[in-house]
């Protein structure tokens, strides 16, 4: 299982120049690599993120979170959330379970790591407990 | 938001052939008691808003306020004594294990500096007196060879103790540090309470052998018994002296309570014979009795609470009651132009309560056989319980009119009515479903999976029945035949709750595996889904009369409230509404959202949407 140039220069991008507010990543089985399949532009909300993720099927994706702390700090931090809904296929979970750890260590510079098994799991009450 | 507006409170848990201890605090009207794992003060000016400590570990046994009303030690059957403060956010100040078994009743010295706690200490210390904030023992209590049932401590120095218990003996202990003095065989069976006067000049023990023995208080020698004549006919469970120490209240099994008059010399005279309202069965056996300030409060095996007024004996007394074990269902109806709540719980009870007033009465049925599914409908409400029988019983503000039960075959797990056709009902069995118009089985249907619950929409044309697996099968009603007309496959659990929504156009439905959806009903499309904030099975769910809010109760003891037109996760959570789980909701208005569950408390709550 590869993760392809592409992938990790988008999440580049996602971490340097800010122009993306997410990236959605999704395993090729063909290529047998991880691929880029949607990102977000940065006036995107966070429903937007959720709604671009399918109900029932698994995917690793990384967000860039805004928020401001209690001493009125604007922080930034970014989230990888591992996307394995309970109703998709057991092979897509074990698909994605597994090599979850080769494109983690691609992706140098993730603040925080979730996985989600559905829509509750990653709210953004749990994104900003999290980063606090 | 969601606050808490009303809580209609549990009765103490009672058991027959034990007196329970009930105590107060003078100075705030409250009293105090046990029912499970809670302790419940409520305040007898206002009956609506009693607070709940639930965070014994095992059952509650006896709970009592420390003399300056700070702080309240509550004791469970593990053993353990938790002493906590009373207001603000009731601070644990110690916990200790004072005993390796039950206790049974606890008393703080009038310093507020010991507690003496008495109990079943299997074969090993039966008695411990201890210094509230350290632990340390304040005294040896040897004497006793079985449990020990109750102890007081004199309220006046030089300091006393004493104990009795199922040894029969009444043990004097001079102290503090405390060391056995004389002991008293003069009962001939249990001894169940013993109590100092307020003045510290004497005390009482009151025996299972009908007899009522009065004893100095700094000697421990006796001086005095209650006359015979007038006396008990039935074991004294309890008794409690008057803030005067001139007066002595005792309950007793044979269901009356006396008012003594204690002269000087230690002689008792009767004074009064208080009957307590009840049918006259073994529920009316009176079992615990206080009196504080002006008020004599009586509680009956049965938990109802009955209030005398100390000043004018002759005034009839007020009484109310509750529920004793969990709730396991609830249900609304419109009797006489008013909503009344019924909350059915599994030993058979049904108690009627009214918004903004409480308790109303109970519902006297024939035959209380246990109740496992209840629902109501017009004038009606129809309970099936563990065996096999369906009751349908017409409802008469709180009489039951005669009905006979109809049998259906094997143990009942729901029961759906129609709203607008009430002779129609659907029961859930085993393997299919029963349909009934009125008292007759019109048609049996097999359906060939097992069947957990099921609901029939308000014109009596659709019925919509959950499976254990998880799917949901509509059916169209004709006659006496149903008709499968769809099945809905989203739930990955059991489904434990249907129900359709008031204007019929949309259903909810609810599994064990902590999700609920709402279905349209026409078009049988998801209309709101992801409602997947509980951490455990859901038990129930309602909706609003005006079809906007959905309420869902739960096991893991929390209500959430959805709002259908906002995404599930603007949801209101309440939680930790019932201690152990939700097992009932029921809206009552718009705004007002009624829960019950395994507390046997029935709480209301006001809903203010965001």
């Amino acid at each position: 299982m590869g993760v392809a140039e592409h992938s990790k220069i988008t999440f580049l991008e996602l971490q340097r120049k800010k122009v993306h507010r997410y990236v959605i990543f999704k395993i090729d089985e063909k290529k047998k690599e991880v691929v880029v399949e949607k990102t977000g532009a940065p006036g995107e909300s966070y429903d937007d993120f959720t709604a671009a993720l399918p109900e029932n099927d698994c995917r690793y994706a990384v967000y860039d979170f805004d928020y401001v702390t209690e001493d009125n700090c604007q922080k930034s931090k970014i989230f990888f959330i591992a996307w394995s809904p309970s109703i998709s296929r057991i092979r897509a979970k074990m698909l994605y379970a597994t090599s979850k750890d080769r494109i983690r260590h691609e992706l140098d510079g993730i603040h925080y790591e979730i996985q989600a098994t559905d829509p509750t799991e990653m709210e953004l009450e749990v994104l900003r407990d999290r980063a606090s | 938001m969601a606050h808490l507006a009303e809580t209609y409170a549990c009765v103490p848990a009672t058991e027959r052939g034990r007196g329970i201890l009930i105590s107060g605090d003078p100075r705030s009207d409250t009293i105090t008691y046990c029912n499970g794992r809670s302790v419940i003060i409520r305040q007898l000016g206002a009956p609506l808003e009693p607070s709940i400590y639930g965070e014994h570990a095992y059952q509650a046994t006896v709970a009592r306020f420390s003399p300056n009303g700070e702080w309240v030690a509550t004791a469970d059957v593990s053993g353990v004594i938790r002493i906590w403060g009373r207001y603000g956010d009731r601070a644990l100040k110690n916990e200790f294990r004072v005993l390796s078994g039950r206790i049974d009743d606890l008393q703080w010295s009038p310093d507020g500096l010991r507690i003496v706690a008495c109990g079943d200490g299997k074969g090993k210390s039966f008695v411990r007196a201890f210094m509230w904030d350290s632990g340390t023992n304040v005294g040896e209590f040897d004497g006793h060879s079985r449990r020990v049932l109750s102890c007081a401590f004199k309220p006046t120095r030089p300091f006393r103790i004493v104990t009795c218990g199922e040894d029969f003996l009444v043990n004097f202990y001079e102290g503090p540090p405390f060391k056995f003095k004389l002991s008293h065989r003069e009962h001939s069976n249990f001894v169940n309470c013993v109590r100092f006067s307020p003045d510290g000049s004497k005390f009482i023990t009151v025996s299972s052998d009908k007899k009522g023995l009065i004893y100095d208080g700094k000697t421990g020698e006796k001086i005095g018994e209650l006359p015979m004549e007038d006396g008990h006919k039935g074991s004294i469970y309890a008794g409690s002296w008057s803030p005067d120490s001139k007066q002595v209240l005792t309950v007793s099994a044979d269901k009356t309570a006396k008012v003594w008059e204690i002269m000087e010399d230690g002689c008792g005279k009767l004074r009064r014979t208080l009957e307590c309202p009840g049918s006259g069965g073994v529920d009316d056996m009176l079992v615990g009795c206080l009196w504080q300030n002006d008020f004599l409060v009586i509680v009956s095996l049965g938990g109802t609470i009955t209030i005398f007024s100390a000043s004018d004996l002759e005034k009839p007394p007020v009484s109310f009651s509750g529920h004793m074990k969990s709730i396991t269902s609830l249900v609304c109806l419109l009797q006489g132009g008013q909503k009344v709540f019924l909350s059915g719980s599994y030993d058979g009870i049904i108690t009627r309560w009214i918004q903004g007033t409480g308790y109303v009465g109970k519902v006297v049925r024939k035959g209380s056989s246990q109740i496992k599914c209840l629902a109501a409908v017009g004038e009606e409400i129809i309970t099936s319980g563990f065996d096999n029988k369906v009751w349908r019983i017409p409802l008469n503000d709180d009489q039951c009119g005669d009905t006979e039960p109809v049998d259906v075959g094997s143990q009942p797990r729901g029961i759906a009515v129609a709203v607008q056709i009430p002779e129609l009902a659907l029961v859930s069995i085993d393997s299919g479903v029963v349909m009934l118009r009125g008292l007759k089985v019109i048609s049996e249907i097999k359906l060939g999976y097992a069947v957990t619950t099921s609901a029939i929409s308000p014109d009596g044309t659709e019925a919509v029945v959950g499976a254990e697996d998880g799917k949901l099968h509509i059916y169209s009603i004709s006659g006496d035949t149903l008709t499968e007309e769809a099945v809905l496959e989203k739930h990955r659990g059991t489904i434990t709750a249907i129900c359709y929504s008031p204007d019929a156009s949309m259903f909810a439905s609810a599994d064990s595996n902590r999700e609920a959806v709402v279905w349209d009903r026409e078009s049988r499309e998801v209309k709101l889904k992801n409602m997947l904030y509980h951490t455990a099975r859901i038990n129930c769910l309602a909706w609003s009369p005006d079809n906007h809010l959905i309420a869902t109760g739960s096991l893991d003891t929390n209500v959430i409230v959805y709002e259908l037109d906002k995404p599930a996760s603007n949801r209101i959570t309440i939680k930790g509404a019932h201690l152990g789980g939700v097992y009932g909701v029921a809206f009552g208005d718009e705004n007002s959202l009624i829960s019950a569950g395994e507390d046997a408390c029935v709480r209301v709550w006001k809903i203010e949407p965001q």
